[in-house]
């Protein structure tokens, strides 16, 4: 019986020098056939050997012995896993040739772009709200503070329903802050992005079809500090942190006082008087904004005196051109995926 | 509006550089977009707004300047060369609509030599961008840019019986316009007439009939106040705008009207113009100025600054408003007529903080007091959504909303499209009912600019009548030809076809956990024979995918395979997905049994898939069709599909015995209910 330990120690020293030395598949075969082969084989002798044992040695060494078999078994395997893997980096294949690249999509600019908006007022608390693009007039106009014949609706150029006069494509996402307002008691805060129509058209900076966003913050005590704090903010963290930022008196119907937000012109920093961007002046108009008109306020039920707000809207397309510096708007909607696809990256 | 520095300089004295005055300009509002020099005068651009008819003349921009300089404006003279004759003598002026025309004044200018202006006129008309007609004519324009009232000057000769009746317009009284155009009237409209016939249309435009020539000799000088609507309402319903109904559709100021007559009479004396003595001025019920109350502590809640009481003063003080302390705190603001925006307090805020400066005015966050709900489920499944459609390689697109009665036809369905009554163009002239045609033309577009392949998809939202309604549903439209993949030097590469398209809708459903999505093949009138399925959740139909029929993709000059679907995905959000669990990882080994049979060659796939789905098979984990195929080794009629089942128990292992008996139980339902034959596989030979 100690002989026989002996051998399977033998064996297994012989195994394990013998398979430090093997180098093809063929090697490996050989030395395989040498230690398992059925016939021949030095295992099959060992078990064969086990015949001359007791019936109580029997069990203990054929143990062993399927142990060695077992070791034998995955030292071949992983040696010839190893062969399989090298045989692949085998010279003459060229390793600099290009890889293997995955057919990843690409997002639309505007979506995402206007997924970088969202995100940054959804950190200063803002949520998101959707309405109709198919709206009445009086959420499109009237509610917003444009009487039925004010010369105000001629500066919003209005595609309308047939066979409605009162349905029209809403021309700004205003009208949702009107749904938003009746839905909501404040404090509102919100922001609405979407599609906007304009009988416009199309040429490199003009489009039947664009996208805005528009925001409302109500409550009270709400100043014009607040409008030019929070607008100042999101600028900063959508373009730069080093942009000027300077707010102007304009009018829109729905907001009073109101201003028109310029910032400075990141093509050529004002030093251009020829810039194309800026023509010269070095200021950008990036957004309408306001205090919510009192009427507005009253048209939904909220106490002008009690409660105050701010609005503001920006032409989403056309911010993303400024930032990209795509000079026709019409690409946005062409879908060319040589276009499309370089946002990829972005 | 064009303005001339020259001829602001008429109004105010002016020693800033033109750089400080347009930042001046900008700052109070009167946005300079373009500024040029011609003929050595600065002319500015200057964009004005539809609340402030006051800015449309130079005055206007002077008084706003006046007040943000603290200059005040120059006196004018306008001397009179006047004859002893009486203007109520010479012409009888009537108004028979005086809620339409509240004030009208008049005057006759007799003796004027009627002739090309002289030059100093000319430059300043040229400078506002207008061409010179005659002096007469010219002067009434040069009043109107100087003050944003518009004149009018008839030749009196012309006026039967020497009459201005200013009346409704009859049913079907006609008119022709001085530029010549003949207009049908009707009753709502305002017109000037004489003893027979319309002279004018009311603060619109001039009659031929009337209009004032190289022969004309006297003149009568019209300047009134009309009303906005009813000006903007005739304008609108005749399709006309001129420089006149622009200003009073807007609001003219009620106190002018003397003013601007005296103007035109003065300025016409230069051509040997006599005026006759005695103003006419029909103003029945004099206005009011507009009294309002201004709260100081209302400034500083809105606009979130302190602004002092005396800068608050001064500011009102230095735009001509009267200003009266009623009681600490509050003011009495006497609003001048010229100013016909301010009618609220607000509008009184809002001019202290023009002038007060927006520069001025602090920055602040506003307190959040309450926390918003979180981002929508809809917008949560959106952002999955294209995450695992880019994944699959689908490019993201954008359409407008729009589509043509050609793309209408070619996508026929029963639901009924939104039109539109003035549409861009014949080709956005309906609402969109389905994303493909927009995802369609994107492909042509793309293959005619070499692209290999085109995978597209978009999502957005379509457009349909119900009962009376319009309704918006969010579609998913998806679009699939051509080259998967760019080709590499390794492999061979694959085109897009119904089971890649199929495979990504399959995947996106289940990984949005919408399960069970039922596919079945049924016909779809867009797609190609015997190539379409109908998908379905929970039996309410969510939308199809197929092959595009060829006669529709060559409208679409497409000559190749288009793989397209689209669904209903407002639908589908709007339903509650399956709730994602976490499952431990089962540490008990799987058992495999691999199994072929030969079936039926015409049988659905899909109703295999359901029965053994709704066996209820105990611990098969998963099952899976690895193999299918047909050939010389399979009887006519049949297929032979291989699958694998894979068993595994989650607390213990698994003997094989009991694996042979789920497997037998498989195999006999199969058999039983869809004459399944075993051809190898499991451990039972039957
Ligand atoms: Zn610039």
């Amino acid at each position: 019986m100690e002989e026989l330990r002996e051998k399977i120690k033998q064996y297994r020293l012989k195994f394990d020098e013998a398979i430090k030395n093997v180098k093809t598949p063929q090697e490996l075969q050989e030395l395989r056939v040498q230690f398992l082969g059925r016939k021949r084989g030095y295992l099959t002798k060992l078990i064969e050997s086990l015949r001359d044992l007791s019936p109580q040695q029997r069990p203990l060494i054929g143990k062993e012995i399927n142990e060695l078999k077992n070791y034998i078994t995955a030292r071949l395997e992983e040696t010839a896993q190893s062969m399989t893997a090298v045989a692949k980096r085998l010279p003459g294949i060229d390793i600099t040739l290009p890889g293997k690249t995955l057919p990843l999509g690409a997002p639309h600019p505007i979506i995402k772009f206007q997924e970088e908006i969202e995100n940054i007022f959804y950190q200063m608390g803002f949520s998101i709200e959707d309405g109709p693009e198919i709206e009445t007039d009086y959420y499109n106009f009237e509610a917003l503070n444009f009487p039925p014949h004010h010369p105000a609706r001629d500066d919003w150029d209005t595609i309308y329903v047939e066979g409605r006069d009162d349905l029209l494509l809403r021309t700004h996402t205003s009208p949702v802050q009107i749904r938003a307002m009746e839905k909501k008691k404040p404090p509102i805060r919100i922001i609405i992005p979407g599609r906007v129509f304009r009988k416009e058209t199309p040429d490199p900076t003009h489009l039947p079809m664009f996208f805005q966003v528009e925001g409302l913050v109500v409550d009270v005590g709400i100043t014009f500090a607040h409008l030019k704090g929070t607008l100042e903010s999101f600028l900063r963290r959508l373009f730069s942190e080093r942009i000027k930022i300077r707010f102007r008196p304009s009018f829109f119907p729905f907001t009073e006082p109101s201003a028109e937000v310029d910032i400075s012109c990141t093509v050529c920093h004002g030093e251009d008087s020829d810039c194309r961007v800026c023509r010269g002046s070095g200021w950008i108009e990036i957004l309408g904004a306001g205090m919510v008109d009192p009427q507005v306020l009253k048209n939904v039920n909220i106490d002008p005196e009690k409660y105050s707000g701010f609005a503001f809207g920006m032409g989403i397309d056309r911010t993303a051109m400024f930032i990209y510096q795509i000079t026709d708007m019409r690409s946005f909607y062409e879908n060319d995926l040589r276009f499309l696809r370089q946002f990829l990256k972005q | 509006m064009r303005i001339s520095l020259e001829w602001l300089k008429d109004f105010i004295e002016l020693n800033i550089s033109p750089e400080e005055l347009i930042r001046v300009l900008n700052s109070i509002g009167l946005v300079v977009d373009e500024f040029s020099w011609e003929e050595g005068d600065l002319v500015l651009e200057i964009e004005t707004y539809a609340n402030r008819p006051d800015t449309l003349g130079h005055l206007g921009i002077a008084r706003e300047l006046a007040a943000v300089l603290g200059q005040s404006l120059k006196e004018q003279q306008w001397p009179l060369a006047e004859i002893s004759e009486k203007t109520e003598e010479v012409v009888d002026v009537q108004v028979f609509v005086e809620e339409l025309c509240p004030r009208y004044c008049g005057l006759v200018v007799r003796g004027v030599k009627v002739g090309p202006s002289p030059e100093w006129l000319q430059r300043r008309l040229r400078a506002v961008g207008l061409k010179t007609i005659n002096n007469v004519v010219d002067v009434t324009n040069y009043v109107l840019y100087a003050t944003a009232q518009p004149i009018h000057a008839f030749d009196l000769d012309k006026l039967a019986g020497r009459k201005i009746i200013v009346r409704q317009a009859k049913k079907d009284e006609s008119f022709r316009t001085l530029d010549g155009t003949d207009l049908q009237l009707s009753p709502e409209m305002m017109v000037i007439a004489d003893e027979q016939k319309p002279v004018a249309l009311a603060g619109i435009i001039g009659g031929e009939n009337s209009a004032v020539t190289e022969e004309t000799q006297d003149v009568f000088i019209e300047c009134a106040y009309f009303d906005p609507i009813s000006v903007r309402m005739t304008a609108k319903k005749l399709g006309l705008q001129t420089d006149a109904s622009y200003r009073f559709e807007r609001g003219a100021d009620i106190s002018f009207p003397p003013r601007g007559a005296l103007m035109v009479a003065s300025l016409l004396s230069q051509f040997g113009g006599k005026a006759t003595r005695g103003l006419i001025d029909i103003y029945p019920h004099p206005r009011k100025k507009k009294t309002l109350i201004l709260r100081h502590h209302r400034v500083h809640e809105l606009l979130g600054v302190e602004v002092p009481s005396e800068k608050i003063e001064s500011i009102f003080q230095a735009l001509q408003f009267g200003v009266e302390t009623t009681q600490p705190g509050c003011w009495k603001i006497l609003v001048p007529y010229h100013r016909v925006d301010i009618e609220r307090e607000a509008d009184l805020i809002e001019e202290v903080a023009r002038f007060f400066g927006y520069d001025q005015i602090p920055s602040a966050f506003p307190p959040l007091k309450q926390l918003e709900p979180p981002l929508s489920p809809l917008r949560k499944t959106i952002q999955r959504m294209r995450y695992l459609l880019f994944h699959y390689g689908f490019n993201e697109v954008l359409n407008f909303s729009f589509m043509s009665e050609e793309d209408n036809d070619c996508f026929a369905q029963a639901r009924k499209p939104v039109r539109l009554r003035n549409p861009v163009s014949s080709r956005s002239a309906l609402m969109r009912t389905t994303l493909l045609p927009g995802l369609i033309s994107n492909v042509a577009y793309n293959l005619n600019r070499g692209a290999e392949g085109v995978h597209l998809f978009e999502w957005g939202k379509i457009y349909f009548w119900k009962n009376d309604v319009t309704q918006e549903r969010l579609s998913l439209g998806l679009v699939s030809t051509g080259w998967r993949e760019t080709k590499h030097w390794s492999s061979l590469r694959e085109k897009s076809d119904f089971f890649w398209l199929k495979g990504a809708v399959e995947d996106l459903f289940s990984l949005l956990r919408y399960e069970p999505v039922n596919f079945v093949q049924k016909e779809h009138p867009w797609c190609e024979n015997g190539l379409s399925l109908i998908v379905s959740y929970k039996g309410e139909p969510l939308g199809f995918l197929g092959l595009l029929r060829e006669e529709i993709g060559r409208k679409y000059e497409l000559k190749q395979d288009v793989w397209v679907a689209e669904f209903d995905i407002g639908y589908l959000i709007s339903k509650q997905p399956r709730a994602f669990h976490f499952q431990p990882v089962v540490k008990f080994p799987a058992v495999i049994r691999d199994a072929s049979f030969l079936v039926e060659a015409g049988l659905p796939y899909q109703q295999v898939r359901s029965f053994l789905e709704s066996r209820e098979i105990p611990w098969l984990e998963k099952f899976e069709l690895y193999d299918r195929f047909t050939g010389a080794s399979i009887p006519q009629g049949k297929v032979s599909l291989s699958f694998r089942f894979v068993f595994r128990h989650p607390e213990r292992t698994l003997e094989a015995e009991e694996v042979d008996n789920l497997m037998e139980r498989i195999i006999r339902s199969l058999k039983s209910e869809f004459g399944f034959q075993l051809r190898e596989g499991g451990k039972i030979d039957k």
